[in-house]
């Protein structure tokens, strides 16, 4: 019955599932231009308060494949276990977080936003993405001198139920409420903003 | 009820929906079943008939450089350390289970004889593994065939042909062929040392590194 | 060397949402479902999810390569981005991904008029600095996302809908980050 992930199960192989890729790819870049993330002014209007685009698409998809793949492996279609998760470096992944949080105020994409907005003609976009070739030659070169920090907090294959010992479906749900409390907050906000703006 | 919700925008009702499952979810479970299978005695009956590997035809591979399978020695991490064959990877057979192996891979299984190696079979083909295989004989069959050839003094000349062709291989693999049966004497044979594979891990071992992070 | 640059900058400036010909942007939530639903894809059809540093990663460890192949060779984090048998490193599910990003981003645009080259930015900057500061922001997105294993689609995204400790931590930290450095970059966006 459980034949999910289907290229772990070896239904297909190495050929096919780089078209899946290019499919998945294409899904993933209309997706991402539908919502307006081909603009960096939309992008950075999310840090200002004025548009939380950002986070309610972002929060949006998170819990949408998150309930998806919870309740399709706990109906035993699909082997939770092979889905491919990475492995948790505590404090390289908070310093990067930031430094890529202030990449993005600076930048105004993040990687994949960047492909969309080069795609639909911006030269910011191009400019960004050759910025962040840059950044990863920089990291690249550097990499020997970083790189007991870069291995440092190794904490392995972890998730937020394993690390709090909490049930699964206890933090799905505790997710799903933070997700839709931050919806009705992000529309509120939008609300107050545009009042704000219309007085002055 | 229906009447309230009835003037609610789409993402309310998608919110609630969303809250509505989430809550749910409070009581539905693990999502990892990973322990139970459902296992098709009937298929696995059917596929030991083309499931064993020849020392031989394994030799053959690895002199080939052949890397389109994965060989797991199944034996504990001091026995793997003393001698294993070489492009073997050691996953002993406790951990077999837990091990993140793929699916559409040919795996090819030895312990030191055919008994731990059919157990971790079971195993994996109770997980749905298609291409898993058994070493015929296991370790003291490799060694016995590949590393120690013997060729008995009154052996015919399609034997001595055969010995010929296995001296080479047993040398490639760092063995002593014996050429003297007659003598019984059990000697004390050094196994060939190698130097541990430089990691066992196996995200990183193997011929194709599949990196799937982003 | 500035008339190269010189086309670059003359664009039109984007001060204002697209609002007269190309048709707005749809409802964010119904995007995230469709996202969402893009995401789980990758998880059940390849048991794996979105990314997109790193495929700009493997063009950079076979650019290093080619230019100077000892250098390469010697360095950890290249290596880890190409194969050694005999196999394209660009044969690699990201790099394809990526691609039907651009391919995907483009369908959209075009079906919605919103092709065209362009400039975004605030009112109180020049195209000039947009471009350096976009250059930048690239420059430190790059270097953070190697650190952090992954950007917002292959971390954020892919790690938290997989309620992966690190990936939250991470996306905590972006916007944290964000907001606080908001305030020096206003004059770029407000």
């Amino acid at each position: 019955m459980m034949n999910a992930p289907f290229f772990k199960f070896g239904l297909f192989g190495d050929e096919i599932s780089l078209v899946i890729a290019f499919l998945i790819g294409i899904g993933f870049g209309f997706s991402l231009e539908r919502g307006g993330f081909g603009s960096a002014k939309i992008l950075a209007a999310q840090f200002y308060l004025t548009n939380m685009r950002v986070f309610k698409v972002m929060f949006t998809a998170i819990i949408t494949a998150m309930l998806g793949i919870y309740y399709l492996s706990v109906f035993g279609w699909v082997d939770l276990s092979l889905v491919y998760s990475t492995d948790t470096f505590l404090i390289p992944q908070i310093v990067g977080g930031l430094i890529l949080g202030i990449g993005f105020v600076v930048g105004g994409y993040c990687p994949g936003t960047s492909v969309v907005s080069f795609a639909t003609g911006r030269i910011d976009g191009l400019v960004f993405l050759l910025g962040v070739t840059g950044g990863i030659f920089i990291f690249g070169e550097v990499f020997p001198f970083i790189k007991d920090f870069f291995y440092s907090t190794p904490m392995g294959k972890v998730s937020i139920p394993e690390f709090f010992n909490l049930s699964y479906g206890l933090v799905v749900f505790i997710v799903v409420v933070i997700a839709v409390a931050g919806f009705a907050g992000a529309e509120w906000v939008e609300k107050w903003m545009a009042n704000k703006k219309g007085e002055n | 009820m229906k009447c309230i919700m009835s003037d609610w925008n789409i993402e309310k009702k998608l919110g609630l929906f969303a809250l509505v499952l989430g809550f749910i979810a409070i009581f539905a479970g693990s999502p990892f079943h990973s322990a139970e299978v459902k296992v098709n005695t009937k298929d696995i009956a059917l596929s030991t008939v083309n499931d064993k590997i020849d020392v031989t035809e394994l030799a053959d591979y690895i002199i080939k450089g052949n890397a389109d399978y994965r060989l797991i020695d199944l034996r504990d991490e001091e026995e793997f350390k003393i001698y294993f064959i070489p492009t073997a990877m050691n996953i002993p057979i406790t951990q077999l289970a837990a091990a993140p192996l793929m699916r559409n891979e040919k795996i090819i299984l030895y312990a030191d004889d055919d008994v731990a190696a059919a157990q971790g079979w079971f195993i994996l083909k109770s997980e749905g593994y298609n291409g898993v295989y058994l070493l015929k004989g296991g370790l003291n069959e490799w060694k016995d065939k590949v590393l120690f050839p013997k060729l008995a003094s009154d052996a015919a000349p399609e034997e001595k042909i055969e010995f010929e062709k296995m001296c080479e291989v047993s040398k490639f693999f760092g063995g002593v062929p014996q050429t003297d049966a007659s003598e019984t004497v059990k000697q004390e044979v050094k196994l060939p040392s190698l130097d541990l594979p430089a990691t066992t891990n196996l995200s990183t071992q193997g011929k194709k590194k599949k990196r799937e992070g982003c | 060397m500035s008339k190269l640059f010189g086309f670059l900058f003359h664009a039109d400036d984007h001060e204002h949402e697209h609002t007269i010909n190309p048709k707005p942007y749809s409802n964010p939530y119904l995007v995230g479902i469709g996202l969402g639903l893009v995401l789980l894809a990758a998880f059940v059809i390849m048991g794996r999810g979105l990314g997109a540093s790193g495929a700009l990663s493997t063009v950079v460890a076979v650019g290093v390569e080619k230019i100077a192949p000892e250098h390469a060779a010697g360095n950890e984090f290249y290596q880890g981005y190409i194969t050694e048998d005999g196999k394209s490193p660009f044969k690699d599910w990201l790099v394809f991904e990526v691609i039907g990003v651009l391919v995907g981003g483009f369908m959209s645009g075009a079906f919605a008029g919103r092709i065209k080259k362009s400039i975004e930015k605030g009112p109180r900057v020049t195209n000039k600095m947009r471009l350096v500061y976009a250059f930048i922001g690239g420059g430190l997105m790059g270097f953070g996302a190697k650190l952090a294993r992954g950007c917002t689609s292959g971390q954020a995204l892919t790690g938290g809908a997989l309620l992966n400790l690190g990936s939250w931590a991470f996306m905590l930290m972006v916007f944290a980050g964000a907001y606080a450095f908001a305030y020096f970059m206003r004059r770029q966006w407000t």
